[in-house]
């Protein structure tokens, strides 16, 4: 899963800056009066930037491909779920929403064959995540009323899939769950 | 005269300050022991509670940044004493009526208060959505006439140019813009700039409730313009401690002033650039919102990254690194809230990856980085301006002795509080849930761990408020 990647170099990353802080802190207590500081710094502070701005647009070219817009952008869906979500509960069907008198139904959706689900909400934001039988959330979008966000995934592993409200609704907010099975 | 004034209402905001943050701090312990359920609270208490936090935090620091701003201000250019008491007094009423409409009329629409969710929500009181907008109207309305009235003195002494530090790009100057008016000048315009947007947001709100359904708001476009607001002054409220810190910093460590160069004039530009457009990064999970506007998000998250470790994080390491300096509270806090500031930001910029976003949007990981900078980072910076300023006017220098206890409390207190959350987040647990489901039997337990944490971070406040309370009154009740 890449949460744990994440933590992983994350934790390492505030680790470096800890040392850095720490060693540079050390060194101004173990100073003698007489010491002149950082030798060339504006060099160094140029190297400190460049190296820096290197490494970021190395981070940025290699994600952005990845960013949900572009991932399964030319292919055409096997299926199509409509989601429609209201305070506090979600419906979705395989036939489009009758905002009027919504109704859902049970979902069974094909392993490796890509999923469209068509997000909207009724009344205000919600969040449409979806988590896998290990409670990892592995993708996610917004319910939004008056837009139909699309969120678009093929689904790997077979089993049942909990859908979580991850946006806050109002009181029941903690409540607000689905379910659907990928067979 | 004007000085001593200055001097007195600057020890009411740092007195109101303190104490607004510790019932703050105070309301989140029980959010998480909540989620611990080691107490509980009622689903609407918790959210009411939640959004009193979160208003009040971003309020006070923001307020606290302000004061620090203006009275250091006064070494360059004269201020309006009038601005400032009328930002107190509207921030008193205005948080006042806040607390009305959360505690009493139970508003609990979070500090987001995503539109339309004031207008659907279940639990409240009907006055109360109408008196939660009022307050924000209040707070707006101090906040911009403070923001403006410093901004226009800036501009009495100093050109546009010259604010802006432009004379800079070329060689040797013939007029010095300090880096604290340059950093101040910045900060003020974003800080107008999302003002003015949340001007336009709250009209928006009140046109739907009063129009009775006859007018009814785009949701995309009210999300684009709360988290422009929100975003930008809860970004602007660092860089106003970093104004402090660039004034200060060498000032109490007892080495010579910093001085504006090319690099700091192009970082600070650059800067305000960035800072009005990353606030794209909180829409990334809406797919409607145009494809160019979610890579500006990205891009700016990332370059916003440049200016602050490059030239401001960078100069703190020139400063301190194998030279003799002479520190103090004031100085380690700004060093500490630096370093915390720094690891908030590693935080945010993985969250602001939009394929890491997908994954970690509005999971536990949200609150870990911005709890980081916050309670790591600008809380530590204003600290250290409240803990100066009340050492200024005083003769008793024996102060120093619960300087470490102070420092160890706030870092053992705020680390473990704040690994909990990113813990909780890697952990795909959703934050704003008043209580946890049983698919995360992790959750509660690292609750309670981050409100036990927490609690010494507030001893730690505790300790420090009790070493400076006096020292401000005194100050406010000396002879003028």
């Amino acid at each position: 899963m890449q949460q744990q990647p994440i933590l992983v170099l994350f934790l390492a990353l505030a680790g470096i800056t800890t040392i850095v802080f720490t060693y540079i802190f050390v060194s101004s207590k173990k100073a003698a009066q007489s010491e002149k500081g950082m030798s060339n710094p504006l060099k160094k502070r140029f190297w400190f930037s460049l190296i820096l701005f290197v490494i970021l647009s190395i981070f940025t070219t290699a994600t952005l491909p990845d960013s949900p817009y572009y991932l399964f952008a030319d292919e055409t869906p096997a299926k199509v779920v409509h989601v429609a979500a209201r305070q506090f509960t979600f419906f979705l069907s395989e036939k489009a929403i009758d905002p009027a008198s919504p109704t859902g139904e049970d979902i069974e959706l094909p392993a490796d064959e890509l999923v469209e689900f068509r997000v909207t909400s009724l009344d205000v934001n919600h969040g449409f995540a979806i988590y896998n039988n290990s409670n990892r959330l592995i993708t996610q979008v917004q319910a939004m009323p008056g837009y139909v966000n699309r969120l678009r995934y093929k689904f790997k592993e077979p089993g049942q899939y909990d859908i979580l409200c991850l946006e806050y609704c109002g009181m029941a907010h903690q409540a607000m769950r689905a379910s659907f099975t990928v067979k | 005269m004007e000085s001593i004034k200055l001097r007195k209402i600057t020890s009411v905001w740092v007195i109101t300050v303190l104490i607004l943050f510790i019932v703050s701090i105070t309301l989140g312990i029980l959010m998480r022991l909540n989620q611990g359920e080691v107490i509980s609270q009622s689903p609407v208490t918790f959210y009411s509670n939640l959004t009193t936090h979160g208003l009040t935090m971003i309020g006070i620091w923001f307020v606290a940044g302000m004061a620090a701003v203006n009275y250091l201000m006064q070494r360059y250019i004269k201020t309006s004493y009038a601005a400032n008491v009328i930002a107190l007094v509207f921030t008193v009423i205005g948080v006042l009526m806040l607390w009305t409409a959360t505690f009493i009329g139970k508003f609990h629409a979070a500090w987001t208060f995503l539109y339309p969710l004031p207008f659907k929500e279940m639990g409240a009181a009907t006055w109360a959505t109408l008196l939660f907008l009022a307050s924000l109207t209040v707070l707006g309305i101090g906040w911009l006439i403070w923001s403006i009235s410093l901004m226009t003195q800036i501009l009495k002494k100093y050109s546009i140019a010259q604010a802006f530090a432009w004379q800079h790009f070329k060689k040797n100057p013939k007029v010095e813009t300090p880096p604290f008016i340059l950093i101040s000048m910045i900060t003020l315009i974003g800080v107008i700039a999302c003002l003015f947007a949340a001007v336009v947001l709250l009209v928006l709100f009140y046109a739907e409730y009063f129009s009775k359904g006859n007018f009814v708001n785009d949701a995309l476009l009210m999300k684009n313009l709360t988290y422009f607001f929100g975003h930008t002054i809860a970004n602007e409220m660092l860089y106003l401690g970093l104004a402090v810190i660039y004034e200060l910093f060498s000032e109490v460590s007892g080495r010579p002033k910093w001085k504006t160069t090319w690099y700091v004039a192009l970082a600070w530009n650059f800067t305000l650039i960035f800072v009005l457009t990353a606030f794209f990064h909180h829409l990334y999970m809406d797919f409607v919102q145009p494809e160019g506007l979610q890579i500006i998000g990205q891009l700016a998250s990332y370059l916003a990254s440049l200016p602050a470790a490059g030239v401001t994080v960078f100069s703190v390491f020139i400063a301190v690194y194998r030279t003799k300096i002479k520190w103090s509270l004031t100085n380690l806090l700004f060093f500490i809230g630096i370093a915390g500031w720094v690891i908030g930001g590693l935080g945010a910029v993985i969250d602001s990856t939009i394929s890491n976003n997908i994954v970690l949007h509005n999971t536990l990981w949200v609150p870990a980085h911005f709890h980081t900078y916050n309670a790591m980072g600008n809380v530590l910076f204003s600290l250290g301006f409240f803990y100066w300023f009340s050492t200024q006017f005083s003769e008793n220098s024996k102060v120093s002795k619960f300087t470490t206890l102070t420092l160890t409390l706030l870092l053992i207190g705020g680390i473990g509080f704040l690994l909990a959350f990113y813990f909780g987040g890697a952990d795909s647990i959703p934050r704003r849930y008043s209580i946890y489901p049983s698919d995360f039997p992790m959750a509660a337990p690292m609750a309670t761990i981050g409100a036990t944490f927490a609690t010494i971070y507030l001893i730690a406040i505790l300790i420090f408020f009790f070493n400076i309370y006096k020292r401000c009154l005194k100050i406010l009740f000396s002879p003028s």
